[in-house]
């Protein structure tokens, strides 16, 4: 007899439907599997033979074959156990009276007919759902993430032996009740700005930056707070919306780093060490493709701390996903696109030494050694960071602006708003934010008044200011415009963004 | 340009012959005629020395030549041959050292700037190819062309290597010197040598800054060597930058706060210029940063009751405006 069963397989961020089809003939017993299985495929057999066993049920010492098709996709892992399970038992008639029709099984067995949580569940089943199926069987330690599936019957099992159950009728599984999605439920980082000493300086240009979507770089001696300020980006990041999650949660369930909580609730935080390699970075792997440090990013920040510590060539392979907002990775098992849409926020001792600028220590460095320690960093890269901005250890004892103290959640609200004024700007268009404007847009969005163009004009020549250069300096005077409410961008707007320009002005 | 007989000379003697500058010298004091001291051959090489010079768009000013510069003259150990490349006819004029370390706080080198600018209305400014202080000078004196550089390697060369941009320019608009043949890579013992000639060259030495043991110190000592007038920048007890411009001042050196301090040592005046001072709350900045030397935004922005935003926002414009400048750490102070 013949018993065909769905499961999926995953291609890069896509599940992709896998027929097994068991055969259990009369002959000589034999047990082979075709239709391309990898390594980790066929080595199931053993698990599926041990599982049925140790589950009570018989294994049928029959002629058996497994196949999978469609036969030209190379199908990995060990997600494929409990079809193989099921269809072995459909088809050695142990399931009697069960529908198992349109039923999706996925899980890893173990030896025990225990059953194993499986990465890429989440981006499965939306495939899945997408293609039509609307009952699943899946490992129990699962249905966190499977929850924020809704509008579809989910049956989490333990074991091998419960599904079995579950399929004769003897004792069904409850399916999953929906979840509801609350961004920041799963919060974890403490981090706030309010606890950060003074640095209003830092903390604008961080407002601005995530109120328009751009890069950052933070340049300062060492112990000045630079990664607790970039720890406090997700805190005054607009709230994640439903469908955001999903897809960072999708990349993330891929990638095997989803926590407990089932999904990405809070914008990602991602600081990859500086000893990074290029793949780990941009993502790759032999056949399968993983996603690297920047898709993890995606939706939320990658910190680079130390800029000048990465290896240039990893730096470099960053430019196009930051233009692009995806990275497609070619290896011989194919070519993967996964979004990579972040944003950048890096940070540099300002010389060798670290003390340049600092308040209480002397440099030591000699002008060439910190032309040479800058150039580290390309020039493209730069310029795909709109905005430069020093933090410096000034104790502010004596400071008692009330601005210096406030909370992530008021400056969210001004970050909230600003996006919305974005959002009604671009509607229609492809864009989101100020930061992702072409040539196009900021000649219909940023007209400048006379007194503005003039403004440019003068840092152009004083500054030596470079076409590029303009146009950042445009969009972030956009941004700072957005924030103040106002629907021109004024010379003090403009002064404002010229301020956030380090590096420009050492040439 | 024709060199005479002597000058060929002397330029066979001090470059092709191989002598050092002292048995060089010796010879000089022991002929009456200089154009004696080679052989028709050696003359026809040294010709031959000067039209391949020529090519390069390189000149050889001696000892012999009417325009060597006289203040350079006068001192014990002038150098028997310059290369030159630019304006030949800057070397008759009157000339004003200016020089300063390599790290040169951005509030002095603004300063710098602007004393260069006035001085070379009246004088030529004699400088190194450094940045800092002399990036400074060159600033201030590079519109008007009134510009000499002094270089420690050959003029084909270009020490640092990142100012060979500069290099061209001060080519194009004033005048490069240098005592060694024009391939020679800069040594380490060679800026002593180069130094003897800013300060030879010049009626004073003005230092814009300069460390405990910084090279312009050595310029200016000199300078005194040389019996020519030495001036200095003040600075705030404690900043290491400054430590040899207030040993100096301390010393005897003219404190100069404005070009007139300069200006007034060799009877001239600078033409009046009218100072813009920006209106409303900028011009509180400025008042503010006037009185109290470099200040954080924050503090500025704190003690003037404005957002810290509109702080920098002003900051940068007065920094357009050139009133302002900023120093490392988000510092400002006034120019």
């Amino acid at each position: 007899m013949i018993a065909k069963i769905i499961c999926y397989a995953l291609n890069g961020l896509e599940g992709v439907p896998v027929e097994v089809e068991a055969d259990v003939n009369k002959g000589v017993p034999s047990y082979d599997m075709v239709g391309l299985p990898d390594a980790a495929v066929k080595e199931s057999k053993e698990r599926v033979r041990s599982a049925l066993k140790n589950s009570g049920l018989l294994f049928p010492m029959n002629r058996i074959t497994i196949n999978f098709a469609p036969a030209d996709l190379k199908k990995e892992g060990a997600g494929f156990d409990l079809a193989i399970a099921v269809s072995l038992l459909k088809a050695s008639e142990q399931l009697l009276g069960a529908d198992v029709k349109d039923i999706v099984f996925l899980g890893e067995l173990a030896l025990t007919g225990d059953l194993r949580p499986i990465s890429g569940l989440l981006p499965i089943l939306i495939s899945a759902k997408a293609h039509g199926f609307t009952r699943f069987v899946i490992p129990a330690e699962n249905s966190e993430e499977a929850r924020y599936l809704g509008g579809a019957e989910i049956y989490p099992a333990h074991s091998l032996g419960e599904v079995v159950k579950h399929l004769v009728g003897v004792q069904p599984i409850l399916p999953l009740d929906t979840a509801e999605f609350v961004p920041g439920k799963g919060k974890k980082g403490s981090a706030d700005l309010k606890y950060v000493k003074g640095q209003p300086i830092a903390r604008r240009a961080l407002e601005i930056a995530v109120a328009g979507g751009h890069n950052l770089l933070m340049s300062g001696p060492p112990g000045t707070g630079k990664t607790m300020l970039a720890r406090c980006l997700p805190t005054i990041m607009p709230d994640l919306s439903f469908e955001e999650a999903l897809e960072i949660t999708k990349i993330h369930s891929v990638a095997g780093v989803l926590g407990e909580e089932g999904i990405v609730s809070e914008r990602p935080f991602r600081t990859p060490h500086h000893t990074a390699t290029t793949v780990s970075m941009c993502g790759g792997g032999n056949r399968i493709v993983h996603p690297g440090e920047i898709s993890l990013a995606h939706g939320g920040v990658l910190f680079l701390d130390e800029l000048p510590e990465y290896k240039r060539s990893t730096l470099e392979a960053l430019r196009q996903p930051l233009e692009d907002g995806k990275i497609t990775v070619s290896r011989a098992g194919g070519s993967f696109t996964y979004p990579s849409r972040f944003m950048l926020c890096a940070s540099m001792n300002p010389c060798p030494c670290g003390n340049y600028g600092s308040a209480d220590r002397i440099c030591t460095c000699t002008p060439a050694e910190i032309r040479r320690y800058r150039r580290k960093i390309s020039g493209p890269l730069l310029d795909r960071i709109d905005l430069q901005v020093e933090v410096d250890n000034i104790t502010y004892d004596d400071l008692t602006s009330e601005e210096v103290n406030e909370d992530s959640e008021t400056v969210k609200a001004r970050v909230n708003a600003a996006r919305r004024i974005q959002r009604n700007r671009f509607e229609g268009l492809p864009i989101n934010t100020n930061a992702e404007m072409g040539e196009k847009e900021i000649q219909e969005f940023c007209r400048l008044t006379r007194e503005g163009d003039k403004i440019l004009r003068d840092a152009f020549d004083r500054m030596k200011l470079s076409a590029r250069a303009r146009a950042r300096i445009v969009k972030v005077a956009r941004t700072i415009a957005d924030l103040d409410n106002s629907e021109d961008i004024l010379p003090k707007h403009v002064f404002e963004a010229v301020s956030y320009r380090l590096y420009d002005k050492l040439g | 340009m024709k060199y005479t007989k002597e000058e060929r000379a002397i330029i066979y003697l001090s470059a092709m012959s191989g002598k050092d500058y002292r048995s060089c010298v010796s010879l000089l004091l022991s002929s009456q005629d200089p154009a004696t001291l080679i052989t028709e051959e050696e003359d026809r090489r040294a010709a031959e020395y000067l039209s391949e010079l020529r090519r390069r768009g390189i000149f050889a000013v001696t000892l012999a030549s009417d325009d060597y510069p006289a203040a350079l003259k006068q001192i014990n150990d002038p150098p028997l041959l310059l290369y030159g490349a630019g304006r030949r006819e800057l070397l008759s004029r009157k000339m004003f050292c200016i020089v300063g370390s390599r790290i040169t706080p951005p509030w002095a080198e603004k300063i710098g700037k602007e004393l260069s600018r006035t001085l070379s209305e009246q004088f030529v400014i004699v400088t190194g190819l450094a940045e800092g202080g002399d990036g400074a000078a060159i600033a201030g004196a590079i519109e008007s062309g009134n510009l000499i550089c002094v270089l420690p390697c050959g003029l084909g060369q270009c020490y640092p290597a990142a100012h060979a941009g500069l290099k061209e320019r001060i080519l194009q608009k004033g005048l490069l010197l240098s005592e060694y043949p024009p391939d020679t890579v800069a040594a380490k013992y060679v800026f002593h040598a180069r130094n003897r000639i800013l300060a030879g060259l010049s009626e004073g030495v003005l230092v814009l800054s300069a460390g405990e043991r910084s090279g312009a110190l050595i310029t200016a000592s000199r300078a005194l060597d040389y019996g020519r007038d030495v001036f200095a920048l003040p600075y705030n007890p404690g900043i290491s930058r400054g430590e040899g411009c207030n040993e100096l001042i301390k010393k005897g050196a003219f404190l100069v706060t404005d070009a007139e301090d300069i200006l007034s040592v060799y009877g001239m005046e600078s033409a009046p210029r009218g100072e813009e001072m920006p209106e409303g709350r900028e011009g509180e900045i400025v008042t503010l940063l006037r009185s109290n030397g470099e200040m954080h935004a924050a503090q500025i922005a704190t003690m003037l009751g404005m957002k810290i935003f509109e702080a920098t926002a002003m900051l940068s414009s007065l920094e357009l405006k050139g009133l302002a400048v900023k120093s490392g750490g988000n510092k400002y102070s006034a120019v």
